[in-house]
This record gives C-alpha cells, structure tokens and sequence, in this order.
C-alpha cells in the first residue's frame, strides 16, 4: 500500500512537483557526491572533503585548505559563527528557496550523504529553512529547493522510524512502576487502561509537499531537530526562537498578562538587542520584511514540536542567557497568539513554559542544595 | 535519626562568632591555624590540630580541608585532601564494616566499635565529597564527577545491602544523600548528558535511604532533564525492572511518571508544595493532549481541551461566578468559545462576550478582537435557533457587523476570514462569500481541507458546477490520499447535480475503495488531524449511493446501498428518510408516511422528514391542511433556507386560495433555488 500512495504521490501539484523533480534529476546527473545511504564509513572523510569542497564555491568564508586542519572540519562547519551568518544571509536572499539555487541544492546533497556529521550540519539551518519557507507561502515565492530539504528530512525521519507512530502511555498510579510501590496488589499491568496518547502519528511517505500536509512534514522535520537538539549550537536555537515569534504574528511585548511582567523587565533589555540585531539581519539581506508578517497558521502538528524545542531552550541544562531571553520573547509571542486563537492546549503549555522559566530565574528557586551547612563550629 | 557526637544542627543558632574545631571533646579556636595556612604551611597548621585535639594524621588533614573549603579557599582545600590515600582508607573500611553487618545481632558488643567505623567512613567519603564540590567550584567538573561517583562506589562497596535504616550516623547519611545529588547535576554540568541519565536512574533505583525531600529534588531534577534535554534516555536497564510494574519507554512517558509521583507525595503530605511540579506535569500532558489526566489529578483545569465540554462550562460558570472572578478574560472568551460551538447555548455565550470585551482593557486591549469575533460567531449561532424572523434577521446583521469589526483588529487571523465567508453564504450573499473563501485559501496558503471545500460549494450554489470540480480537483491533489474522503464526497455530489451518474458512481466507487484500504492498512494510531473517521465515510458512500439509484429509479440497487448504510449507522433519521423516500418512490404511500414518522421519532428536529410529511398531508384531503401548514412553518423555522419548504408552504397557500401568499412563497423558493449549494453550508463547520 505504501508502495503504491508513494509512486502516485509523484503526480501532483504541477508546480512544485515539476521544479521537485527537475531538482532531484539535476542532482542526480551532476553530482558525485548521491552517494547511496548504504556507504561504507571509510568514504566518511571523502563525504565531508566532497561537500567542504562544494561548499567553498557557494560560501566564500568556507575554505578548502580547512581539510588540512586538526580539528573535524564537520565539527568546525557546525559551530564557526561566520559561516554560519554567512549562510543565513545567503538564505535569507529573496529567492534563496528555489529549485536551481546552489545553497539549497548543497544542504540536499549534503543531507543524503547519510554522513551523521554533516547532516547535523545541515539540521542547524533547519530553523531558518523551516521559518523562511512557512512564512514565505503566502507570498507565493518558488520554493521548490527548502521543499526539497524538508521533504528529505522527513523522509529520513520516517525511514528511521519505519513509518511507527509515537505514543505515550499515561501511567496509573494504582499501579506499581520502577519508582515507586503501591498498596494494592500487583495485577497484569497489561490489563491496566492506560491512557494513550499519540505525541506524533504514523508517518506516510510524501514525494511533494501538498498544501494539506505541509504543516506536518515541517513538524516532523522539526521533531527530527529536537531529537539532535542537544548537539545544535546555540545559534541555531536562537534563530529558531526569533522564527517562533515571527510565525505567531504576536507581539508578545505589548501585550502581557501581567503575571508575567517581572521577567519581562528583567529581559526587556536584551530583548530589545536582540530585536535590533534581527533587523539588521532583515536589512542586510535585501529588506525581506519578514518581521510580523510572517504569521502563519499554527496546528497542533507543528505547534508541538514547536512547543518542545521551545521548552529545550528555556529549560534544558544549557543556560545560555541569550538564549533563554529569546526563548522567553518566543514563548511570550506563542501565548499571546494562543489566547488569540482561544486555545486551550496551547495556551495550558505556554503559560507553564513561561512560568517555570520566571520560576526559574527566581533565587529562592535556585537553593544548591548540595553546599555543606556553612558553621563556625567546625566538628570531627 | 540517631543523634551522634557531632555538633548538632541546634548549636547553629547560637554560633561563636569566630570560628572552633571540635574534636574529642576538645575546643579549639582556628584563628591560628588558618595564620599558618595563609602562610601555605599545611604540615604546620597540621600538627597543630593534631597535638591540639589529640587527632591522627587523616583525622587532621579532614578537619583542615573542611576548614579550607568552608573559608572558600577551594584550591587549598584540594591541595589538602590531596594528601590524604583516601583509596586506601576506603579499603581498611570495607571488611570491618561488612562484618558489623553480619553480626549486627550482638547489638551491645557491636554497637561502640560501629559507631566508630561509621565515624571513619564519614570521615573518608566527606573528604572525597568535598574534595569534589572543590573541583566543581574550580571548574572541572569531569573531575568533580568522578570524585563524586567515588563516594557513591565506596558507599556500595562498604554497605553491601544497601544504607540501614536506622542505625546510620546522621553526617554519614548526609554526605551520601548529597553525593548522590551532586552526581547527576556535575556530570550535566559537565555536558556529559548520557552519564547525567545513568547517573539520575542509580540515585533513584537503588537503595540511599534518601529523605522523601532529597530524593524528591531529585525526581524532579530528573523530570525536567528527561523533558528538556533533549537526550534520549532508552529505557531504564532489566535490572530495574521487576515483574508486573510500569516500566516507561521513553522521555516523557518516565518525566511524566516522576512528575506525578511527585504530585501525589504532596498530596500525601510528604513533601512541601513545589508550583513548578504542577507546571512541568501541564506542560508535558499538554504535549500529549492528555489534559483530562491532569483534570482527574486536579479536579481543576483549564477547560475546553479535555473534550467534556459541558463539564468545562459548568466549572468556567462557577469560576465566573460574581462571588469568584467574574472579569477573568481569558475564562470569559473560553465559555463563549464553548457556547458559540452550540446553538442552545449560543445566548448564553453572548453574555460572556460581552463581558470579555468589557474587560478588554489596557495591557488586555489586545484580546478585544478576539472578544468580538466570539460574539459574532454566538449571534450567527443563536440566529439559527431564534423563535421569529425579525429577531433572525437582526441577530444575523449583527453578528456580519460584529465580525466584520472584529476582522479590523485581527487583520492577520484567517480564520475570520473563513468565518466571515461561511456567513455570508449561509445568509446567500454568494458573491461577498466567494471573495472571502478565496481569501481565506490564500492566507493559508491551501493548508486547510475546510477552505477548498467552502469555496466549491459557494461555486456550486452559484450553479458553477465545472469551476467547482475544478476546486475539489485542485484540493485533492493538495491532500493525502487518506484524507480526501470528504472532497471525494462533494466530487460524487457533484457530478449527481450535472446529471452524470455514471462518472457520480465512479467516484463513489473509488471512494470506497480507499475508506476499505484505509481500514485495511491502518490501526487506531493513524493521523486524525484533518481526516474523517472511516466509518462515517463508509456509511457516506453507501448513502450517497442510495441517494443517486433513487434519482436514476434504481430500486433493486437503492435498496442494497440503503442496507449497507443502515448496517453502520443504526438509528439514523437520514437513513430512515431515505428509506421513506424510496418507498414513496415505489408508490408505497402509507410505508413511507411511517418510515418519514420514525425519523421525526428519532430526530424531531430533521428538516427534510417535516417537508415531505407536510407536502403528502398536502395532497391528502383539505383537512389536512392546517396540520400540513404547521408542519412546514416549522421546518421554515430551523432551515428558514429550504427552497422545498417553501415550495410546498406555497402549494398549500394555492389550495387554500390565499394566491399571494402562494405568489410570495413560490417566489421565496425560486430565489433559493438559484443559490441552494449541493449541501448544507454548516456541513464544513
């Protein structure tokens, strides 16, 4: 069945399947580097030297002779600063998104290598794919090359998954686990009613990107992101939490709650920074005016990925302090919209997010509990 | 816990003023020893505690490092335990202390000489724990881990059943407690996040005797690292599992356990109470959409998720109670989007909007759209269940202004939008509707089935049946197979109204065999988020079916797709009109009349059972009449759109001669006629 909705997936939506395909053939014909998922590991460094290679003809700060450095040049791909706002900048060009542009066609290239390294590589620039392309539908702009990308992130998202859904099942305290007992008597615990619930469903393959699934192919390609999140720099995080604003179309600033005054003004500073540092980016990059006019539809499929990643930059054990002030701007903007939207899930999520990361700048919150008393009587 | 001869925590509260040693009984003042250690002469100010205190030499060195650490003189601290083979000391403790073990039954013998190994494995593992708090204050934390990992290995190593409840020396337990703490939040520290995890499951699977405080801290550390990391944990090892327990697979399922572990110790009293617990737990079950779990926990929630709506209102009615928190905003734009998703409580939500937008002030200003639009979509809602025409017509002007308000606030909200589009068709303005589904399917970029499929039916209402073909062609290329159910419904319905029955049935046809493939291919975890459930769609088919054989007289076959239909929507007053119909189809007049009863039996309020009923007792006999008039009148009341209605309500004017009366119904129903969609417009809601 698979088989056959995947073969007849590749007959529709004549613009973006026709630039999909033209995209997917050119690849194939031009380049070396298509090399088949199998590959052994030893053509991992001829993979990186490849796409270093490549990349140097398109990014000018990339240069060839970093092969010949110590230091993995995956590594130094994923974390130099100024590759990394170079790049930015090259995407952030009003038609970065097409089939035929270069930069596109290397992260695609790049991400099929199946070199585990690389493909990091390409997951830091997901944030900004993933916003730009969402927030750039309306404006009805060839986007066949993020199309691409996207689309071979969730297709390796759900060949590793074999396609499964993700389910949690909600545990009943009635029932002993691994932390704790209970008084009654242990019954099968398979005969327990658990209360199941699906995180994110089974995963179709998709060969175009259609109107109705776009939503969820960005989300998986998103949950793929998390589930690497802990290696991705924060650079990558805080593009990610300037994007979420963006998308919610919300001024989380102007419009509070007053419960969550307080570390707005503790952020307020910083937020502003960040914002000037955004626009210059917007400016720099041919005056696309993404900033709130992005806004795009926000489902559940997406909003909870979203949500997750969100909820890693705030509060994950990496305290970056730009980070968090931009995690809390995006979560702000999220909750605003969500009470737009009169969500209730969302906002339920939201409003905790944003408590606990007040909760979390409290001192009081922050008792090191593992300090020996402080006394002046010092005993054997 | 058994007091020991360590200072007690109650001499803190009238502490020297300068700081003492004790030891043996013996009082010492250190202003003399920290001098030789400033000058960075350890053996001196060593010697001097020794022949102060009558302490050996490891006994010495502990005390020094102690009072290093504590002056915040890390680095000597470090350079002090530095000195002492704390490997070796830990070796001459384990057997003495694993035999006090065995012999733990000759109590009054034991029990002095095991206060005194006790006494000596405080004092070795408190120099390896603050030897690593000195490390991770320098900054090195890998190290500081695997000091601290060394105290938790000796611990095992010298208690081999785990710590004894009772007969533990206070300080002892204290050192172990924090280490056990410290472990997880160094080797996190230290980025080392799969040692975090390991380190995070052995505090909490095996046995420290830890504080319900200490080991709560830490489940909850656990949680919010399970929830945030990041890192997947795997499951917990086989080890740890026992028989017939819940062992969770992953992340959020173990964060969620902890959190509500946790929930539950407090309600027990055994813990203070931690709001961020309540936070996590909210924010991880949002996640899942499992908020009913958390309502269940609670008995509060914030309502409208859990799917129990009524139950939601019923609590946003208390919460708003004017005894309560009668201006609380965001409650009030909950009950009104409760009350606008039904028409008997439609009235009810207006109230509540109002209210909102009373309330929507100040650093709340933002949220007045949002109150408006709730109360434009409450009047459209309770104009369709108004009692007289004048107050339809104003309700519905009134909830076109209140929307069409509430879109200058919201510019960017496409969902007004669509609203405003499904308003104007309702109301037969097809033109105005049309530019707002287009513009709806614009600023979503085609994301939403709902969009294509309000414009394809305002096309067809416009009799513009080949451009709306040509919409529900472009939406299902748009959409996954498994979710064109719906569009594939409106293409069969369509293709019946141009009178194309063979390409109707063809449609049908393929319909089914993707509702079948579905079934076939898919368990209950598949996508829902814009699909129908498979047997409605079935049933749809089957019904459709029946509806087009009875057009083209096929009774034979209208009979067998109304058997199926029945077969997976028992009780059905749509089937069972359909059945009326084809009996009187048959010239089974009576059957039909029955048939047409039981479906008003089952639904009193299904409008085409009151029109058919009303247009047979027409042609009965002129005593009829009255009945056949009430009968219309009140179909014309919950449909006041249905050009059959008032096609009959016009024949029975005719018969009873008032001719223009007739004239106007007549008329009422050609209007409609020209603008009557394939089907309803609140299907798509």
């Amino acid at each position: 069945m698979s088989e056959d909705s995947s073969s007849s997936e590749e007959t529709n939506t004549p613009t973006t399947s026709i630039s999909q395909d033209t995209f997917v053939t050119e690849t194939t014909t031009t380049s070396a580097f298509n090399i088949p998922p199998e590959a052994p590991p030893s053509s991992s460094s001829s993979n990186v030297h490849l796409a270093i290679q490549s990349l140097s003809s398109i990014v000018t700060t990339v240069s060839p002779s970093l092969l010949s450095q110590d230091q993995d040049p995956a590594f130094f791909l994923l974390h130099n600063p100024d590759i990394s706002s170079q790049v930015s900048s090259l995407l952030h060009l009003p038609d970065s998104g097409a089939g035929d542009n270069n930069l596109c066609r290397w992260f695609y290239d790049t991400f099929q290598s199946s070199e585990p390294n690389l493909q990091l590589v390409v997951l830091r620039f997901l944030p900004i794919i993933a916003g730009l392309y969402l927030s750039r539908i309306v404006l009805k702009k060839p986007l066949a090359g993020f199309e691409a990308i996207l689309l071979a992130l969730y297709a390796h998202e759900t060949t590793s998954r074999a396609g499964q859904a993700i389910t949690v099942s909600v545990p009943d305290l009635s029932y002993p686990s691994i932390y704790h007992e209970s008084k009654e008597p242990p019954k099968d615990i398979n005969s327990a009613e658990l209360n199941l619930a699906v995180i994110s469903p089974s995963l179709e393959p998709h060969g175009t990107v259609r109107s109705t699934r776009r939503a969820r192919i960005v989300g998986v390609a998103l949950e793929l992101y998390y589930s690497k999140i802990y290696l991705m720099p924060v650079g990558s995080k805080i593009d990610f939490c300037k994007f979420c604003k963006v998308w919610s179309g919300q001024d989380g600033d102007i419009c509070q709650d007053g419960e969550f005054e307080d570390d707005q003004e503790n952020l307020e500073l910083q937020d502003d920074q960040e914002n000037l540092e955004f626009q210059d980016d917007q400016e720099n990059v041919g005056k696309e005016s993404v900033h709130m006019e992005g806004r795009i539809g926000l489902p559940w499929e997406l909003l909870q990925p979203v949500l997750r990643i969100l909820g890693h930059c705030l509060l994950g054990p990496n305290k970056d302090k730009k980070l968090i002030a931009a995690a809390s701007a995006a979560c702000r903007s999220l909750y605003s919209r969500s009470l737009h939207d009169i969500n209730p899930q969302a906002i339920l999520a939201t409003r905790s997010l944003l408590r606990l990361s007040k909760m979390a700048l409290d001192p009081n919150n922050n008792v090191d509990h593992t300090e020996i008393p402080v006394s002046n009587v010092i005993s054997l | 816990m058994v007091g020991s001869q360590s200072a007690d925590s109650s001499e803190h509260e009238d502490q020297p003023s300068s700081r003492e040693v004790w030891a043996n009984g013996i009082c010492m003042k250190t202003s003399e020893v920290e001098a030789k250690l400033d000058e960075g002469n350890i053996q001196e100010a060593e010697s001097s505690l020794r022949e102060g205190l009558s302490l050996n030499f490891e006994e010495a060195r502990a005390l020094l490092g102690r009072l290093e650490y504590q002056r915040g003189n890390v680095e000597a601290a470090l350079h002090v335990f530095d000195g002492i083979d704390l490997q070796a000391a830990i070796q001459r403790l384990q057997p003495s202390l694993s035999e006090k073990q065995q012999s733990r039954k000759g109590r009054s013998r034991g029990d002095s000489q095991h206060a005194v190994s006790q006494h000596a494995a405080s004092l070795v593992l408190e120099a390896i724990y603050l030897k690593a708090k000195s490390l991770q204050k320098l900054g090195r934390l890998n190290d500081a881990a695997h000091e601290c990992k060394r105290v938790l290995d000796a611990v095992e190593k010298i208690f081999h059943q785990g710590i004894p409840d009772v007969q533990v020396d206070n300080r002892l337990q204290d050192t172990v407690s924090q280490a056990v703490e410290l472990l997880p939040e160094l080797w996190k520290q230290a980025g080392c996040y799969h040692e975090a995890m390991s380190a995070y499951r052995r505090a909490l699977l095996s046995q420290w005797n830890l504080n319900d405080d200490s080991c709560s801290r830490i489940q909850k550390g656990f949680a919010v690292f399970l929830l945030h990391s990041g890192v997947e944990a795997g499951p917990p090892s086989l080890a740890a599992q026992v028989d017939g327990s819940y062992v969770p697979k992953h992340n959020l399922e173990e964060a969620i356990l902890l959190l509500m572990i946790l929930v539950r110790k407090f309600n027990l009293g055994k813990i203070a109470w931690d709001p961020s617990v309540l936070e996590h737990l909210t924010f991880a079950l949002s996640l899942c959409g499992q908020t009913s779990v958390l309502a269940k926990e609670l008995e509060q929630i914030m309502p409208g998720c859990s799917g129990r709506k009524k139950a939601a209102l019923n609590l946003l009615r208390k919460s708003l109670h004017k005894h309560e928190q009668p201006d609380d905003l965001i409650a009030l734009l909950l009950a009104a989007k409760i009350c606008s998703e039904d028409s008997h409580l439609a009235a009810e939500g207006m109230g509540y909007a109002q209210r909102a937008m009373s309330n929507a002030q100040g650093r709340n200003e933002h949220l007045k759209g949002v109150a408006i639009r709730m109360l434009g979509l409450c009047s459209g809602k309770q104009a369709k269940v108004s009692p007289s025409d004048f107050e339809r017509s104003r309700l519905q002007s009134e909830a076109l202004k209140s929307l069409d308000a509430a879109i200058t606030f919201e510019k960017k909200n496409p969902d007004l939008l669509f609203e405003l589009g499904v308003l104007y068709a309702e109301q037969r303005n097809l033109n105005t509707a049309l530019r707002y589904a287009k513009q709806f399917i614009d600023a979503t970029g085609g994301s939403l089935l709902k969009g294509w499929r309000l414009l394809a039916l305002i096309l067809s209402a416009q009799h513009r049946f080949s451009e709306a073909e040509v919409v529900i062609g472009a939406a299902l290329d748009e959409t996954a197979k498994w979710e064109q159910g719906p569009l594939l419904r409106l293409k069969a319905k369509l293709k019946t109204s141009q009178s194309l029955p063979m390409e109707a049935i063809e449609t049908y046809r393929y319909f089914l065999a993707l509702v079948q493939a579905q079934r076939k291919s898919f368990g209950s975890l598949r996508s829902v988020s814009q699909a129908e459930d498979d047997r409605v769609n079935e049933y749809e088919v089957w019904h459709g079916l029946a509806d087009l054989y009875y057009r083209l007289s096929h009774w034979k076959d209208m009979e067998v797709c109304l058997g199926k239909a029945r077969e997976l929507k028992q009780y059905s007053a749509e089937v069972i009109h359909t059945e009326g119909v084809m009996l009187q189809g048959r010239g089974q007049v009576d059957e039909a009349m029955s048939a047409y009863i039981n479906a008003l039996l089952v639904d009193p309020s299904f409008v085409p059972c009151k029109i058919l009923i009303g247009a047979m007792l027409s042609k009965r006999d002129s005593n009829a009449l009255p009945a056949a008039r009430s009968i219309l009148s009140d179909a014309l009341r919950i449909e006041p759109t249905n050009r059959m209605a008032w096609h009959y309500l016009g024949i029975i004017h005719r018969v009873d001669g008032r001719i223009a009366d007739a004239v106007d119904c007549f008329q009422a129903s050609c209007m409609l006629e020209e603008s009557d969609p394939i089907e309803n417009f609140s299907s798509i809601l």
